[in-house]
């Protein structure tokens, strides 16, 4: 792994009004790698990555993306984004939601090489539904739209916000499984908030594990040794016992905190 | 599908016809449908001649009027400011009731086209700006995400996402527009006008002659029908997609 960050978070706090959504946190992610954000409600993970992405602004801290600013490597287009809803448009058909970001926020002008909208369709697994409408899709599939459209613009990072919570377990796993497969393809980094301790034991190179009250890191648990090259199977003992460790962790993030 | 309706409209008709026969209602104070049918077959030059500057003022002021509507809710939904100083005198200003305008208007037009069209519009207007606003700002906390991901400028949400998002509000307030804006045009040619439907309404009135005032009515609401007709047309066409 090259020693060149895609993202270097540095003794962040933000807070609403009073309310503290996390506080002092620090994280540096190199470029290629695969960052699971996990922790209970309310310890700030959505709002980290909003952060990130510069949909919300800090209240003190520094954020580089690939040394410049979050709004730069917004306005560079560095990053996509996958919220938790598809938050496709309806009047438009798989293919034009995915070829959307070429056509707003002046990308012809950054003079950078798009993919082709059909092919990415095929890599999410929805070869021939280009001309299907998002009310013609299941959740699991509008999804995977979603996810392509994030990738239309060739990003560096992925920031990806619970993109699989309200779907059940079985088209979650198989989502995970392509997911994988797309960030090898890619070499993609990519930083993904998740609850689920088995979405996060089975995607992570590198699993953040968060608390809250205030919103902090408990613990950064690094994968590489028990996850060779990422890859895992997820009904084997060596996944249970990661899940488990995880659990273990997130345990005493939740007694730790000054819990209501 | 519409035969149902078509049923249901025979059955009254019939009812009606029934009614007028069976209890001996004179002519004069309630005509049966078969005279009111033949009342329009015999007038059907005088209703022609005045059918057109009656559709003429509906349409030019549905046009007009939504138009206004449709351009004061895109800047409403642009700035706060002029959406605050202006928005409640647009509320006030729709308070006085259309017929009290129409003498207003008449003095400023005279008795021209013009002061009909006026009314058309105004009556089209405001239905249009508070649906068209309300299209406008319905789009997600997540699109606009989406958007500000996107470095989209301001245009672009309008025309990527705002817009086709507004489009079955504008839809809903066109289709009250396209009957209002006929209702508008007659009741200021009640006021004061030479020619239209509503004029022809007034005088056959005044002439007793019921079976004519009948007819206009039914030629007035043959206008509104096939403009209400078209708009939804137009809809089918245009807003295809549904929402997830």
């Amino acid at each position: 792994m090259g020693a060149e960050l895609a993202i270097k978070v540095a003794d962040l706090s933000k807070s609403f009004g009073v309310v503290v959504a996390f506080e002092n946190i620090s994280l540096a992610i190199p470029r290629g790698r695969f960052v699971v954000l996990i922790g209970p409600s309310g310890c700030g993970k959505s709002t980290l990555l909003r952060n990130i992405a510069d949909l919300v602004e800090s209240s003190s801290g520094d954020i580089e993306v690939f040394g410049s600013s979050p709004g730069a490597s917004r306005r560079h287009r560095r990053f996509s984004f996958v919220f938790q809803e598809a938050t496709l448009l309806p009047w438009r058909t798989a293919w034009q939601n995915v070829a959307l970001p070429l056509q707003v926020g002046g990308w012809p002008r950054l003079n950078r090489e798009s993919r082709d909208p059909v092919q990415l369709l095929e890599l999410v697994g929805l070869k021939g539904r280009e001309g299907a409408y998002p009310w013609q899709l299941s959740g699991g599939q509008k999804q995977r739209v979603a996810i392509a459209r994030a990738l239309v613009t060739q990003p560096d990072i992925l920031l990806m916000d619970e993109p699989f919570g309200a779907l059940d377990e079985i088209t979650r796993d198989s989502l995970n499984d392509e997911l994988l497969k797309i960030w090898r393809q890619t070499g993609t980094t990519i930083v993904f908030v998740t609850h689920s301790l088995s979405e996060a034991a089975f995607l992570g190179q590198t699993i953040v594990v968060m608390g809250a009250h205030p919103g902090r890191i408990v613990k950064e648990i690094n994968l590489d040794a028990k996850k060779p090259g990422n890859a895992i199977d997820r009904k084997s003992s060596a996944c249970f016992e990661i899940s488990a460790d995880l659990r273990t962790v997130l345990e005493q993030a939740y007694s730790s905190g000054k819990r209501p | 599908m519409w035969l149902w309706p078509l049923v249901g409209f025979a059955s009254l008709i019939l009812l009606w016809q029934v009614v007028i026969v069976g209890f001996g209602v004179r002519p004069f104070i309630a005509p049966d449908p078969l005279t009111v049918g033949s009342a329009i077959w015999e007038n059907r030059w005088l209703l022609w001649d005045n059918l057109w500057p009656t559709a003429a003022e509906a349409i030019g002021g549905f046009f007009i009027g939504n138009t206004v509507g449709f351009l004061l809710a895109t800047l409403f939904v642009h700035s706060r400011r002029i959406r605050s100083l202006y928005f409640p005198i647009v509320v006030l200003f729709n308070t006085i009731p259309i017929i009290a305008l129409s003498p207003v208007l008449i003095l400023i037009f005279g008795l021209t086209m013009s002061s009909k069209v006026a009314i058309a519009a105004i009556i089209c207007m405001f239905p249009t700006l508070v649906n068209t606003l309300r299209g406008l700002e319905a789009v997600s906390h997540s699109e606009m995400e989406l958007m500000r991901i996107l470095s989209a400028s301001r245009p672009e949400v309008f025309f990527r996402l705002r817009l086709p998002r507004s489009l079955p509000f504008v839809f809903t307030a066109l289709k009250i527009a396209a009957t209002s804006s006929v209702i508008g045009a007659i009741v200021s040619e009640w006021v004061g006008a030479e020619r239209g439907i509503g004029m022809l309404i007034i005088q056959s009135t005044f002439d007793y002659r019921t079976e004519l005032l009948y007819a206009s009515i039914a030629v007035s609401s043959a206008l509104a029908l096939s403009m209400f007709g078209l708009v939804t047309l137009l809809e089918r066409y245009i807003v295809r997609w549904r929402d997830n």
